[in-house]
């Protein structure tokens, strides 16, 4: 295994262990994967229910869904092909924003 | 011969070539492997960030997704929806990681996750897959521009894009494919901005577009030369704003959305651009800037194609455009639309952008799948000990190798959509690398037959689904098959390693590289 830090990887041989009898990981790398997959899930879970909420409202409501909201706009068209396409750069804008905060945490917390 | 050459069209096209050339030329020293394949890893921000936006934004996007659309109606403008989710899933789970980690190629991640050489081959195996699904449709786009507009027969089409690319990336290696790559996004956005502000000054409205085109029922006039049977084509408005148009059941849209969502994390050449960003940092950023320009994109790509299908209905365009509408099929639209937009001027912008759509999705396509067979075949599996040099003549002749079989694969697909197409190269990636990726990055219980059995698995179900669905049963037949196969790779991963218990012993090191603060800056 390279060392942390160095340009590229360097191929190593290495065994294998069972899982059982894996040692923890070591305490920081295990808070940053953990604050880091609770950011990206949270996010991510929130935004899966805006993306199947579209064809779920368009399957079982229709009405709704097919509403003309000015000329010949409906609802869901609307919100499939500009409101979503917001919604990808935002959500990937708030998740890089949170992330670079945390750096900065860790950064504090370490001087 | 010098009317010819005037053509606004030909301008454009050799004012493009001429810049990738002169490109190439400025970035062809290539003296170490790491210059070769990601460009000495000098990459900034903005500059990654246009290139992934350039390898991302194909012809798929360019041509296919405004075809869908005009073809389709919502139901098209729905798989944009779906193609703009992958990116962002990429930048939360895998971008950051990726680039702590730094290596040459995406094999390079599983070889090194599980020091195998055979998870290394069978990763190149899928790499050459989808790269192949991949580049056979940017090939078709390039071929049926180049006969519908330049009078050239779909073959020599084929092998014109070819030979250019093998120049194109051959020569330039990463560095010259990166910055031509972030050039020619930006030449094709101006096209869809340029072809935005003609439709609003020409009145096409969206609101009001969609409404005409709602109210329309019956035969579009003025089709009827151009018709296989010699009628006006009939057209319901109705049914092309409503969704069910293409996609018949609940199930069949929530499989795409699965597919196509997925998928992003699986592209190989969209996981190698994150190995030529200086920083785990400058890599999250890079993937910000490309979802910006990604959404842009895919909105305005989807208004393009509502204004081809209002263009072709209201029976006021020009012979020549209601020909090329109805011979040139949904993946000529584009073009299409911006000869009735903004006449020949506007046509060789998007004739140019096209190209530079299709260019800059190749070459990555080329680069990745050269890393596979230089790097990750030649250099790492079958000759250990070469040198630097040899290294770089390998990833050469392999983009000849690669000019050949995606020429040949260009030609099986003369008739398919392309938007479609690369619909289902997203789906292999997403039964494939993504659960691997997913899995490899965030868990430390993954073995190495667990990532080889996932990647089999995914591919092989894939397969089956996509060329063989007559052999399942009815509710097993997906125009775009991720509900099956998208929960099997993931499944068979986490199934044989939890059977399996070989970790690798050095796995706790590998998170901490991946993860930690202190690789952040590299």
């Amino acid at each position: 295994m390279a060392e942390v830090g160095s340009n590229d990887y360097e191929y190593v041989e290495a065994g294998t262990i069972d899982i059982k009898d894996l040692p923890p990981l070591d305490a920081t790398t295990n808070k940053i994967m953990k604050d880091e997959l609770t950011t990206g899930f949270g996010l991510t879970v929130f935004y899966f229910i805006l993306i199947f909420s579209i064809p779920i409202m368009n399957w079982f409501a229709p009405e709704f869904a097919f509403k003309k909201i000015w000329g010949g706009m409906t609802v869901t068209w609307f919100v499939t092909t500009v409101i979503m396409m917001a919604m990808a750069f935002i959500i990937a804008y708030v998740h890089t924003t949170l992330y670079e905060k945390r750096i900065k945490k860790y950064e504090v917390a370490n001087k | 011969m010098m009317k010819a050459l005037l053509e606004p069209k030909m301008i454009m096209t050799i004012a493009l070539m001429g810049t990738i050339v002169y490109i190439t030329y400025l970035t062809k020293k290539n003296t170490t492997a790491s210059d070769f394949f990601v460009g000495g890893r000098s990459f900034g921000w903005f500059t990654n960030g246009s290139a992934i936006g350039g390898d991302y934004l194909s012809a798929a996007t360019f041509l296919g997704i405004a075809g869908l659309t005009f073809q389709l109606g919502y139901d098209g403008a729905y798989y944009a929806f779906c193609f703009s989710i992958g990116l962002t899933l990429l930048a939360i789970f895998v971008a950051g990681p990726l680039r702590r980690f730094g290596a040459f190629t995406v094999a390079d991640f599983l070889a090194y996750r599980f020091h195998s050489k055979r998870a290394r081959l069978v990763a190149v195996a899928v790499v050459l897959a989808i790269s192949g699904f991949y580049a056979a449709p940017q090939l078709l786009g390039a071929a049926q521009i180049l006969s519908m507009f330049f009078g050239t027969s779909y073959e020599f089409g084929i092998i014109f894009t070819c030979v250019v690319m093998i120049f194109y990336v051959g020569i330039g290696g990463m560095k010259g494919t990166t910055i031509n790559q972030a050039l020619e996004l930006w030449i094709r956005l101006g096209a869809f901005v340029v072809m935005l502000i003609a439709a609003m000054y020409s009145g096409l409205h969206y609101d009001k577009i969609l409404a005409a085109i709602n109210s329309f029922s019956g035969p579009i006039t003025g089709t009827s030369p151009y018709a296989l049977d010699g009628k006006d084509i009939n057209f319901d408005g109705a049914a092309w704003t409503g969704t069910g148009f293409y996609f018949p059941t609940f199930w069949q849209t929530i499989s795409m959305t699965i597919g196509l969502a997925l998928g992003t994390i699986g592209l190989p050449h969209i996981l190698l651009r994150f190995y030529t960003n200086p920083s785990a940092k400058a890599a999250r950023k890079s993937a910000l800037m490309a979802i910006g320009i990604a959404s842009t994109f895919f909105l305005l790509a989807v208004f393009l194609g509502v204004v081809g299908r209002a263009i072709f209905i209201s029976g006021t365009a020009s012979e020549e455009v209601m020909r090329d509408l109805v011979l040139g099929g949904n993946n000529m639209v584009i073009p299409t639309t911006a000869l009735a937009l903004g006449g020949k001027w506007l046509l060789g912008l998007v004739i140019a952008g096209a190209f530079a759509a299709i260019f800059s999705n190749l070459s990555g396509l080329f680069i990745t799948s050269s890393g596979a067979l230089a790097h990750d075949l030649y250099a790492t599996v079958m000759k250990k000990d070469i040198t630097q040099k040899q290294r770089v003549i390998a990833a050469k002749v392999s983009i000849v190798l690669l000019g050949i079989i995606y020429g040949a694969l260009g030609l099986l697909v003369k008739d398919a959509s392309i938007g479609h197409l690369v619909a289902l190269a997203f789906t292999v990636a997403a039964s494939t690398f993504t659960p691997i990726f997913i899995l490899g990055i965030w868990w430390r219980g993954m073995t190495e037959r667990g990532a080889i059995a996932g990647l089999l698995i995914g591919l092989g179900v894939s397969m089956w689904m996509i060329f063989l669905p007559g052999t399942l049963p009815s509710f097993l037949q997906f125009k775009i098959p991720g509900i099956v196969t998208v929960p099997a790779g993931f499944l068979s991963v986490i199934i044989v390693s939890l059977l399996d218990r070989k970790v690798p012993a050095d796995v706790n090191d590998f998170m901490k590289r991946v993860h930690s603060k202190e690789s952040e800056t590299v």
